[in-house]
Parts: structure tokens; C-alpha cells; sequence
């Protein structure tokens, strides 16, 4: 009979191993606890700091930056957990002989995604109690709690997949590295500017047309998949994108999940060793 | 068990393997022998399913390495020249690590486990760190790993580089036994005197091209159209030599320290012929033994070290 063991992916079980060993593990969530605890306490100490209470209206405002904050660290972490995975083997010289066991390129991958993502999971509810500070002064829902979390979530899957895929793709860990932080900064620097541009060329271009007209309302939903403005409509509601047919949270939802797919597919085909043409499979019953 | 037909590979305008075709029988041990860059390591790469070739099939048991790569995985244990291990990982969860790998369970792994450090004479180190290991100790490891799954075929890509002498002795001596256990074995290495010892046949390649093959005895009868025969004497040097270069069937003669070597080229029977007459002469022969030749002799002599 099959154990557990037998059932759990190997490169999960030996990665969780490998990791919570390393001497730098205690430090990482010391230091991640201590980023988040600090600002916490700056914020209620600038709030009080004059003698005063604090005014539990304002725990909706820390509640806010707080979970910006910690899907900013997340931004941060996730890339430098993942964007090694692949090629650090390939530095290592560990992976040519995994990839003759009986692992198929999709486990390997699957296997050091999740087992990364875990670990930032084990952060973010390490920094639960953290929170629970914010949660003792009320003004935030349950719901809005739990969108939150699968925010963090989703934007974790994203991320590290890219993280993954280009740890595939290029063989130093460090310009894999480089380029997931490029990615992700440019990613969200550009689908914050997009609607701003086009919202420009529209009214340069409708100086002749009569007074008044507005954009077209499509061009605001790049903020639904920008994780700054996609979060805050959690918060404040989805009022400022209009005419998207879906609530801006699903929205955000479907298109990372589809990036996330995208670039586990892509990682499984960068590090199949010898890989067939894309539409092989295809044309090869033709041939 | 091995199969390679007409194997090419090219890199680029590069052509590391040219036409390249051999079989290595089940059961048997195969050194493969070449200067460096010469695609010993390329063929090897080919046959464990990480590289796909220009042109040409590789098969392993009967399954071309292309088409049936997952098969393949099953039937190999790969050794590369260069390979790593995990930090903060013991010497038993390394094995067990790949014996989940290779889909054992975890009953399977406890039973095998042990086995395999005794064999590679690590069981004292079952606990330590890998990383902390010898380099001696990480490649008798390596070759644990290699035969976790008990695979058929072993393609070790020079296992014993870099490694003293005393590891090397033991990594031979557990090749040896890996040989009796019947396993088929393609080998390539760099220190000839040993890989003569241990293979069965053996394939000198040059600059992506099969220059010799055969068994050792083999290579060296092609190479000089002649066997050779050693002859150790207590005395008499020169009355044997004489006795040696009358006979019809013998091409060449020279001493080497307390040997007489001479080419020969007759049939078994005029061979018997020689020994009786050196014995019914009353010379004070000690041993009288054919023999293969020297693998470094025979490839400095076949190789003009294009690729070095």
C-alpha cells in the first residue's frame, strides 16, 4: 500500500526538507515578521504618538497599506524564491540527472512552484498574527479579509511561475533573477500607464469632436489586471473601471491564473531536454 | 542491449558525432576510450535520453531512446562526468530522493536503501550531510544513486576522474561486482590501464568517429596483424630470443625487463607447437602467457589526437 510519502510529489517533499534545514529559513521570516511588525507599530505610534488614542477608524486605512505592503513584499520575495529553482540545479549539475529519473518535466516544475509558494505561504500566515492587530480595532469584513489572502495567493502563483518559467528559459540564476523583477516592475508600471496613455491620445485626437465625449470604457479595464488598482477596488469597490462585464476581483483572478498557466506551460517546455517542435503533435499523424 | 546506428551529431557547423555505430551485448562491459571532445560524453548524453541526435537512432533494450524516452529512464542509471549534490540533504535522503524519483516506494526504498551504502561501502555515513562528503565517497554515492531503480544498463561518463588512487581501486572493485550482478555496462575513462581491466570490449573514438572496437585482444591483433606472447625466463635470455626468432610464426621479438615479448601470428595449435618446444629445450621458463597489448599503447597508436 502507497504511503503519503509515496503519493507526495518527491520534489516537494525534498525541497520542504532542504529548505526548512537551511540556516537562512528563521531569518528570512524573522526579517519579513520584523518589515511588516515595523511599519504596524510606526503607523499606530505616529497615530498616538501625541497622547492621544488610537482612532479605530484609521484601522481600515492601516488594514489598506498593510496589505499593500505585504503583496509589495511579496513582489519581492516570491521572484528570489522561484527565478533559482531551475537554474540553480542546472549550476549545481542536478538536473540532468533528475531529469532521467522517472520525474516528467511538468512534476519537477509543478513540484519546486508549490513547494516555493508554501513557503511564502508560511509567511504570510506567520505575519497572520501580525495582522490580527489591525483585525482587534475592526472596520474590515471577513470577505474583504479573505479576498485579500487570495490575492496574495494568486499573485504568488503568478509570479512565481514567471519566476519559474525564466529560471527555465535562461541558465544563470542571477540574470533569472534580474529579469522576474524587471518583468513584474515593468508589468506594473506599464498596466498602470496604459489607460493613461490612451486616455492622452483620445483627447488629443478629440480636440474637433463635440464637448464633452469620453473615453471608451474599455480602456480602463488595464486596471482590472494591475495588481495596485485591481487590489484597492477590494477595498473601495470597482466604481472607477466601468462597463467591465465581470467584478474587477475575478477579473484580476481569470487573467493571473491564465499568466500562471501560460508560464508553467512554457517552463515544462524550456526544461524538457530535448523538446519537438510546438505543432509536432499536430502534423505528426502527416507526416 | 545498447544499439547505435549511424549516430550523428552536430552543433551548430560543429560535428561532434560522425556515423557512429556500435553495440554493447547485455551483460557485457564497454569502455569507451577517446581524447577529450572526441564525443564519448555526447553518445552517453544521447543514450540517457538528454540529447537528441542530428541523425542516427540510439536504442537501449531494444527502445529507441527518441521515441520511447520515459522506457528508456527506466532501463538506465546515468553517471555524468560532472554532477552535483544538495546541500543540508543526508546520504540516505539523497538515495531515498531518488528512489521516490524513480517511483519506489517507501518500503522499497527502506529495503534497498541499505543495501546500496553497503555495497558502495557508505553505510557509516548514512547520516552525514552530502555535501560534506569525500569526492571519492560522492561518486561511489553517484553510483548508488545510478542503481536505485536496479536498472539494466549503466552508462557511467568517467566516474573514477579526479579521484586518489585508493578511491579509485574501490570504485573499480565495485564495478566489478556490478559486472558479476550482470549488468550491462558502457564506461568511459581516461585511465586505461583500468578500463582494460574492467571492459569486456572496447571502442577507441576519435573526432566523433569509431577508430577501433573489439575486445582488447582484438584491437590489438588488427592493429598489428600479430598476437603477442610474453615469455618470463630466470636465465637464458638469448638463447630463447634465438630460439624464438627461428620459429616461422614469430614477427618480432625484444625483452622487456624480465620479459620476452614476441609478435606471433600462427593458430593456437602452432602456439602449443612453441610452448612445447621451449619446454622440451630445458629452458628455466616461468610463464609463458599471451597477451593483449597495453591500452595506452594501443591508443596512442590508433589515435592521432585530432580532437585534443
Amino acid at each position: 500500500m502507497r504511503s503519503f510519502q509515496d503519493v507526495l510529489n518527491p520534489v516537494i517533499s525534498k525541497e520542504f526538507r532542504v529548505r526548512m534545514r537551511s540556516g537562512k529559513t528563521p531569518w528570512v521570516i524573522s526579517l519579513y515578521l520584523a518589515a511588516l511588525g515595523t511599519i504596524i507599530f510606526t503607523f499606530i505610534y505616529l497615530q498616538t504618538g501625541n497622547g492621544t488614542y488610537f482612532n479605530p477608524n484609521r484601522s481600515r486605512e492601516l488594514f489598506i497599506i498593510l496589505s499593500y505592503v505585504q503583496f509589495a513584499l511579496i513582489s519581492f520575495v516570491t521572484p528570489g524564491l522561484t527565478a533559482g529553482v531551475i537554474s540553480g540545479e542546472r549550476e549545481k549539475q542536478t538536473l540532468n540527472i533528475l531529469l532521467t529519473t522517472n520525474l516528467s518535466p511538468a512534476q519537477i516544475i509543478i513540484g519546486k512552484l508549490f513547494s516555493s509558494i508554501s513557503f511564502m505561504i508560511l509567511l504570510v500566515i506567520a505575519s497572520m498574527p501580525v495582522y490580527s492587530i489591525v483585525f482587534l480595532y475592526g472596520g474590515i469584513s471577513p470577505i474583504q479579509l479573505l479576498k485579500v489572502f487570495s490575492f496574495y495567493l494568486i499573485g504568488m502563483l503568478a509570479i512565481g511561475s514567471v519566476g519559474i518559467m525564466y529560471s527555465s528559459l535562461v541558465k544563470r540564476t542571477g540574470i533569472a533573477t534580474v529579469t522576474t523583477y524587471a518583468t513584474i516592475l515593468g508589468y506594473t508600471i506599464l498596466t498602470g500607464l496604459i489607460p493613461q496613455i490612451f486616455r492622452s491620445f483620445y483627447y488629443l485626437r478629440s480636440t474637433s469632436r463635440s464637448a464633452g465625449s469620453v473615453p471608451p470604457e474599455w480602456i480602463d479595464w488595464f486596471y482590472s489586471i494591475n495588481p495596485a488598482s485591481a487590489m484597492l477596488t477590494i477595498f473601495e469597490g470597482d466604481s472607477f473601471i466601468k462597463g467591465l462585464p465581470i467584478d474587477t476581483f475575478y477579473a484580476f483572478i481569470i487573467f493571473f491564473s491564465f499568466v500562471t498557466a501560460i508560464s508553467l506551460l512554457l517552463a515544462i517546455r524550456f526544461v524538457k531536454p530535448i523538446r519537438e517542435p510546438l505543432l509536432a503533435k499536430f502534423f505528426k499523424k502527416e507526416i | 542491449m545498447i544499439q547505435i546506428d549511424n549516430l550523428t551529431k552536430m552543433y551548430g557547423k560543429f560535428t561532434a558525432l560522425k556515423n557512429l555505430s556500435f553495440e554493447v551485448p547485455r551483460g557485457t562491459v564497454f569502455g569507451f576510450v577517446g581524447p577529450n571532445g572526441a564525443g564519448k560524453s555526447t553518445t552517453m548524453t544521447i543514450l540517457s535520453t538528454l540529447l537528441a541526435p542530428t541523425s542516427g537512432k540510439a536504442y537501449v533494450g531494444g527502445l529507441d531512446v527518441l521515441k520511447y524516452p520515459k522506457q528508456v529512464k527506466k532501463l538506465i542509471g546515468y553517471m555524468p562526468d560532472f554532477f552535483g549534490v544538495y546541500d543540508n540533504l543526508k546520504t540516505d535522503e539523497y538515495l531515498n530522493f531518488y528512489g521516490s524519483a524513480y517511483g519506489l516506494t517507501a518500503d522499497e526504498r527502506s529495503h534497498i536503501i541499505p543495501q546500496l551504502l553497503e555495497l558502495v561501502n557508505l553505510s557509516h555515513k548514512a547520516n552525514e550531510n552530502v555535501d560534506s562528503l569525500s569526492r571519492g565517497m560522492k561518486q561511489r554515492l553517484g553510483l548508488a544513486r545510478c542503481l536505485v531503480h536496479d536498472p539494466e544498463v549503466l552508462i557511467l561518463d568517467e566516474p573514477a576522474s579526479g579521484l586518489d588512487p585508493r578511491a579509485r581501486i574501490e570504485l573499480r572493485e565495485i564495478l566489478k561486482e556490478l559486472r558479476n550482478m550482470g549488468k550491462t555496462i558502457i564506461i568511459s575513462s581516461h585511465i586505461l590501464p583500468e578500463l582494460a581491466e574492467l571492459s569486456d570490449s572496447i571502442g577507441v573514438i576519435e573526432d566523433g568517429q569509431m577508430v577501433a572496437i573489439g575486445s582488447m585482444g582484438e584491437i590489438s591483433q588488427r592493429m598489428r596483424g600479430h598476437k603477442l606472447i610474453k615469455v618470463r625466463l630466470l636465465d637464458q635470455w638469448e638463447e630463447v630470443m634465438q630460439t624464438l626468432s627461428e620459429n616461422p610464426y614469430i614477427t618480432a621479438v625484444e625483452r622487456e625487463g624480465q620479459y620476452l615479448v614476441a609478435g606471433f601470428n600462427g593458430s593456437e595449435h602452432e602456439q602449443a607447437n612453441l610452448l612445447n618446444q621451449l619446454i622440451r629445450a630445458n629452458y628455466p621458463l616461468v610463464a609463458f602467457s599471451e597477451t593483449e597489448g597495453n591500452l595506452e599503447d594501443i591508443f596512442l597508436e590508433i589515435t592521432k589526437g585530432v580532437g585534443s
